[in-house]
């Protein structure tokens, strides 16, 4: 089964051309080049791909790790069934 | 006052990318209007632009390109190319003393038309979070501010088609007055959005589309000419002092010798003889520079009916009788309007063509107007003309007219002509 942070890494490689190598749990987003606004858009395009409804308070996700156990944790509370479905990339994700 | 000279140029235009480029494109009079290949294109009634090839994904990384509009990806090439080609024209410098002068007329306006549809096309309220960051007019001259250090004034002028002469021309005052020792100037524009395509079709000032050869649809100063046709692309230039720039060495590629303004201060888009040659006055006034002394113009050259009308009575206006002898280039007809980008581009064009003693061709002058007599140098380039002396004309909705005067760059060595 696809992992959420192999799937949140396969985001970050395709739309932000990160190397594998520097994704890892304890990596900050903002050396990935992802700042606060930076992650409002990431997480818009994670909202797509997990088929999660993102709350609309604001949240402070300073790693990869942090976004991993929210994301987690909002898939175990909506009830969204696999988190192996395959990841969509529709045509919003930005350009 | 001090003497300015221009010694860095970058450019991304319809003609090419890089001096070198664009020169040889506009000396054979190649046309970057072409047919537009968009989806949206088929809900215009003239489905053409001046395209620059430039591919904002190869150019910035994807990081960096999230937080660009294309406007301000175009500056920051052009602006880079400048600062690159001006050999170390950033050494050295006070950084507070430093200043970047940046013209745009419609700003980030293909984010701003993304969010529109966003919101009303979609009826989805994910407005992109840097949508304020990439739409506001100065974010390119911010971005060029950012990415080289420069700490002095970080200025944006929008005065529609004449920004980005005003840029280079208020440049130069801050550098000829001792306020600035370097500067980054010139103009950016990306103004193909869906939104802002049909809005230029709504005012009635866009050219049709001539069907067998679309590339020849902008035809300023022929009878048949029928309006403008919108381009995209940026040009920087690089200016500080005379004498800074041959005592560091620099190969000096023109000087301003000075810029003009005035205001028509009567229609929003009618074109005034009074405003226009008041301009040129003004300019050649400040450059103190005699109406004799000038050798070729670069108009401003819409192709609109009633520009070009207007710019050919100001001309007579300002030179009399000698106008019959002064070449003058509407290089729009290949490059397109660029905006606020244009009169930026034109200048560079104009630095080109007095160093390599060309005057550039008015392309696609099929028919003589009665009322366009001047010389416009019709469809060819005219090879041994040793201008030493030329105005770059810019007009804009609005009435706000700039004319820049500029002087060619001693061959034999910098500063091998007469200082003013």
């Amino acid at each position: 089964m696809t992992t959420t942070f192999e799937r949140l890494s396969a985001i970050l490689m395709k739309d932000y051309k990160l190397q594998p190598d520097r994704l890892t749990l304890d990596a900050p987003l903002e050396s990935l080049g992802i700042d606060s606004l930076g992650t409002v858009e990431l997480l818009w395009n994670i909202e797509d791909a997990f088929q999660i409804k993102l709350p609309p308070d604001p949240v402070e996700l300073p790693t990869m790790g942090d976004v991993v156990r929210y994301v987690d944790e909002l898939i175990a509370k909506q009830g969204v069934v696999s988190a192996s479905a395959p990841v969509r990339n529709p045509a919003r994700q930005t350009t | 006052m001090r003497r300015v000279a221009v010694s860095g140029i970058g450019v991304v235009s319809p003609l090419g990318n890089g001096a070198a480029q664009v020169l040889a494109n506009a000396r054979a009079g190649r046309s970057g209007v072409r047919k537009l290949e968009i989806p949206f294109a088929s809900r215009l009634t003239a489905p053409i632009a001046a395209t620059a090839s430039f591919d904002d994904g190869v150019e910035f990384d994807p990081g960096k390109a999230r937080m660009l509009d294309r406007f301000s990806m175009l500056a920051l090439f052009a602006a880079n190319q400048a600062v690159q080609e001006a050999h170390g024209a950033l050494s050295d410098v006070d950084l507070e003393r430093a200043g970047v002068f940046v013209g745009t007329g419609m700003g980030g306006t293909l984010t701003m038309d993304g969010g529109y549809q966003t919101l009303y096309g979609e009826q989805s309220d994910r407005i992109k979070p840097f949508t304020i960051l990439m739409g506001m007019h100065n974010a390119a001259a911010a971005w060029i501010g950012i990415e080289h250090g420069l700490r002095g004034p970080n200025m944006t002028y929008s005065t529609a088609c004449s920004s980005s002469t005003v840029a280079i021309g208020e440049a130069w005052m801050r550098v000829a007055c001792g306020q600035l020792d370097v500067a980054i100037a010139g103009g950016a524009e990306a103004p193909l959005s869906p939104g802002s395509l049909k809005a230029w079709e709504a005012l009635h000032t866009v050219a049709t589309m001539d069907v067998l050869d679309p590339a020849a649809s902008c035809r300023p100063f022929s009878r048949n000419r029928s309006g403008m046709v919108l381009g995209e692309g940026a040009a920087m230039l690089v200016i500080e002092p005379w004498d800074r720039a041959r005592a560091r060495g620099a190969d000096i590629l023109g000087e301003i010798l000075g810029y003009g303004q005035s205001n028509d201060a009567s229609h929003i888009t009618r074109p005034s003889v009074e405003g226009q040659s008041a301009a040129m006055q003004a300019a050649l006034r400040v450059a103190g520079v005699d109406r004799q002394e000038v050798d070729a113009i670069n108009a401003h050259g819409t192709g609109t009916q009633a520009n070009d009308r207007t710019e050919t009575a100001a001309i007579r206006a300002v030179f009399g009788a000698r106008a019959d002898q002064i070449p003058i280039s509407a290089t729009k007809a290949m490059h397109g309007h660029l905006l606020g980008a244009a009169g930026a581009l034109e200048c560079v064009l104009s630095l080109l063509a007095m160093q390599h003693e060309i005057a550039l061709p008015t392309m696609h002058l099929q028919l003589p107007d009665p009322e366009c007599d001047l010389d416009y140098v019709p469809n060819i380039a005219r090879e041994d003309v040793a201008a030493q002396v030329m105005i770059s004309n810019s007009f804009a909705f609005g009435g706000t007219n700039a004319v820049l005067v500029l002087r060619r760059a001693g061959r034999e060595s910098p500063g091998g002509i007469g200082s003013h």
